[in-house]
């Protein structure tokens, strides 16, 4: 058994002390209450001096218990003393206990003190006990509580997700479906309900996973800006994917976006069509113009040859040669414009890029608005790019007359070629106009951007000229500052570059 | 004769044409391929007339004849071009430019000739210039008269197409003859005109019509010469340009509209003024298909 230590408070007995030493207790000693907090070492019983507590007993005690930390206190007195009522209400209610001095002769307060030790040490244990206990169901209740908030917040999310419009899709790095909402369930015809562990490789659609193969690529390479458009039978989607990254910036797994842009896209579609029928009007109404010069020789020379009395072998070859070479001309305008509208497929080849430039510029020059604008040619020697060539002309077609519009009729155009790179030829337009202002630069290839009066543009221009580029495996940009504007125009040279 | 003419083209054939028919006619007639070489030849030679096409590679023809002008302002000059005239109405009107011959397929030769004829001479009034066989004429006295000369000369029209336009641009022309060129009366004020118009005992409007094998044609002319080349460049100018909404700028001015309209109807529409003295409207409608395609423009004021 444990040896107890015990605290004499103001004990004014000296053998007292000196007995419990020899009976193997470890004794403390203080003189008065005051001393109490002072002791630094633990004790497991406090005996106090009768005398100490007779005073307001109730207040004593309680500023004791708190001064020992609950240490169980005996009261030691004299026996012919007389409880008094208020110490034996405490004695009564086991607040205190009471030792007898007249004991300690015959060691029987030692055995009393042993008892208010084991007792002590038990009450001890079912304090911490208990109190142990107390903990545990306070404990429970905050799980309870956090528990009931994690289910209030995992419900709230669930309904912001679903409720959003957008389908949305949540994978872990594996490619595991972690959370799908409504709207992609719809889009995607995605039917499970349960569906933890399935990846979107085993249950999404080719196309959807070839894409999403490729925004999981794009996101190793943190380059997941990019906006990508997927057709799922009648249906066009465009998706875009997040990373998702936890609080140390490690990638979690990926948030796909998608939307439904069946009806943008339809639209889209029909006005990319008009825009092009827009262009095989410019493109007729310049051919028509270009038509009257080869015509009206051709006429005035016939009208002279059939005016003539007498046909003199020279001068009659002469006008046949002329009219062969204006009708040889008439019938390269005509096909010029067989070949714009003929489709993409049969038309792709190599084109000197000036000769494109130039044809681009005698569906144009007619226009009154080109009368006042000085053309500069830089073309670059014999240089060659692969593609469509109508539709080359279409991009051209659409920067030139952007360009002029742009001077309103005052300044220099200037068209220049050069090789960029070994793939790549750049041509450049660049025009003397009042300059794009920087703020809606990176607007300028949106579908009906414009800044022209209504009725003016259709805002499709250069949106078409973005896509036409892109398609043939090139890129455009522009610089533009006050007084000058470049567009940039990178087209492949050889059949290899080209997507 | 023996007028010296400059040709400026950069179409060889067209040079080649131009000249050896011009030179059977007996002018003296030069080449030059663009603006420079012509403003060169210009320093070395006197000429007068410059004739040049209006789109070519490098100084468009605008720009010459403006240089011309400034250079040397007793040189008479036109313009002629494959394209749509009315395309050029607005630059007309800035460089106060009259004559635009259309290069026409069939090719016009006789156009051609009384154009340079009428800019190089002044001898441009009457019909007959304009009309090969023999012309009716009538003198207008009051404005109760107007409605009758019109039947006669629709009537005396062979059948065309245009014809009802036709009479109704004939109407415009001659009404703006007597009220606003007789009687000077203000044509924003249309709506307060006396219907009932008598012109002073001096004063006349000759209405002239005829035909020949491949035309028809009708001569309007007042004796005040009022009119000024820069307002019908102006008024067809306006009735041309499309503003925002696609309609022209002058649909709804009160006039101009009648010069805009013939033109646009009439084959071949010709405005003669002699300052203070006569003001003739000429309008030539070819036989059907004929000369289909671009109008000259084609005003004179001296």
């Amino acid at each position: 058994m444990a040896v107890a230590t015990l605290l004499f408070v103001g004990i004014p007995e000296p053998l007292f002390a000196k007995r419990a030493h020899e009976l193997g207790y470890a004794v403390l000693s203080v003189p008065d209450v005051n001393a109490i907090g002072s002791v630094d070492a633990p004790y497991d019983l406090m005996l106090i001096h009768g005398n100490l507590i007779r005073d307001s007993i109730d207040s004593i005690i309680e500023r004791l218990y708190f001064l020992n930390n609950n240490v169980p206190i005996a009261v030691c007195i004299d026996a012919h003393e007389r409880l008094d009522a208020q110490l034996s209400h405490a004695f009564r209610e086991g607040t205190l206990d009471v030792l007898y001095y007249n004991e300690l002769p015959s060691d029987l307060i030692f055995a009393r003190i042993d008892k208010l030790f084991v007792f002590g040490l038990l009450d001890k244990n079912l304090r911490s006990l208990q109190e142990n206990i107390r903990e545990k169901e306070t404990l429970r209740r905050e799980l309870s509580i956090r528990s009931q908030l994690v289910d209030q917040e995992r419900e709230l999310n669930a309904h912001i997700i679903d409720s959003i419009t957008s389908g949305m899709v949540i994978l872990d790095m594996s490619g595991a479906i972690l959370r799908i909402n409504e709207a992609a369930r719809r889009l995607l015809n995605f039917a499970l309900s349960e569906y933890t562990g399935i990846t979107y490789r085993s249950i999404f659609s080719k196309e959807m996973v070839v894409l999403i193969d490729r925004l999981f690529r794009a996101m190793q390479s943190k380059d997941l800006g990019e906006i990508h458009k997927v057709r799922l039978n009648e249906t066009y989607l465009q998706v875009s994917g997040f990373g998702m990254l936890d609080s140390q910036q490690t990638s979690r797994g990926m948030i796909l976006f998608i939307q439904d842009i069946t009806e943008q896209e339809n639209t889209a579609v029909q006005l990319y069509r008009t825009e092009k029928l827009a262009t095989v009007g410019t493109m007729l109404s310049g051919i028509a113009h270009e038509l009257r010069n080869p015509l009206s020789i051709i006429s005035a020379r016939v009208q002279r040859a059939l005016g003539r009395k007498e046909w003199d072998r020279e001068w009659m070859s002469k006008t046949l040669d002329s009219v062969e070479k204006q009708t040889q001309r008439c019938s390269s305008i005509v096909n010029n414009l067989l070949d714009f509208t003929r489709h993409s497929a049969t038309a792709l080849g190599y084109h000197k890029i000036g000769e494109v430039l130039d044809e681009t510029l005698t569906y144009v020059e007619y226009q009154n608005i080109f009368d006042t604008i000085s053309i500069i040619k830089e073309y670059g020697e014999g240089l060659e790019v692969f593609g469509d060539r109508s539709r080359f002309v279409q991009i051209f077609l659409n920067i030139i007359t952007n360009a002029a519009d742009a001077m309103a009729g005052r300044g220099s155009l200037t068209l220049s070629t050069a090789p960029y790179g070994q793939q790549y030829v750049l041509a450049q337009i660049t025009d003397t106009g009042p300059g794009i202002p920087p703020e809606i630069q990176n607007r300028i290839f949106d579908p009906f951007f414009t800044t022209k009066d209504p009725g003016k543009g259709t805002g499709l221009g250069l949106a078409i000229v973005h896509k036409i580029v892109q398609e043939s495996g090139g890129e455009v940009w522009l610089k533009s500052k006050s007084g000058s504007t470049a567009f940039f125009i990178k087209l492949p040279s050889t059949r290899e570059r080209k997507a | 004769m023996n007028e010296r003419i400059l040709l400026v083209d950069d179409e060889e054939d067209l040079l080649e044409i131009l000249s050896d028919f011009l030179g059977e006619k007996r002018y003296v007639v030069r080449c030059a391929h663009n603006g420079y070489e012509a403003l060169e030849m210009l320093k070395d030679a006197a000429f007068h007339l410059v004739l040049s096409d209006i789109n070519m590679p490098g100084m468009k023809g605008f720009e010459l004849i403006n240089e011309v002008a400034r250079l040397y302002p007793s040189i008479k000059t036109a313009l002629i071009t494959a394209y749509d005239v009315r395309d050029y109405l607005q630059m007309a009107r800035t460089y106060n430019i009259g004559n635009i011959i259309a290069k026409t397929a069939p090719f016009n030769f006789d156009e051609v000739a009384l154009l340079i004829h009428n800019i190089l001479t002044e001898e441009v009034f009457g019909l007959e210039r304009y009309i090969q066989g023999e012309v009716i004429s009538h003198s207008i006295k009051t404005s109760n008269e107007i409605e009758g000369v019109i039947d006669r000369i629709v009537e005396f029209m062979p059948e065309h197409r245009q014809k009802r336009k036709f009479r109704q641009a004939l109407g415009e022309i001659i009404v703006n003859a007597v009220y606003y060129g007789a009687k000077n009366e203000r044509g924003d004020r249309k709506s307060e005109w006396d219907f009932d118009v008598t012109l002073a005992p001096d004063e006349e409007v000759l209405v002239t019509w005829g035909k020949d094998d491949e035309k028809a044609g009708v001569a309007v002319r007042d004796q005040k010469g009022r009119l000024t080349k820069q307002q019908v460049l102006f008024w067809l100018e306006r009735n041309s340009t499309k503003g925002g909404d696609g309609l022209s700028i002058g649909l709804f001015d009160e006039h101009g509209k009648g010069l805009y309209i013939t033109r646009e109807t009439i084959d071949r529409f010709i405005v003669n003024v002699k300052r203070q003295a006569s003001t003739e409207v000429v309008m030539l409608m070819y036989r059907e298909g004929l000369y289909d395609g671009f109008r000259p423009l084609w005003i004179h004021e001296f």
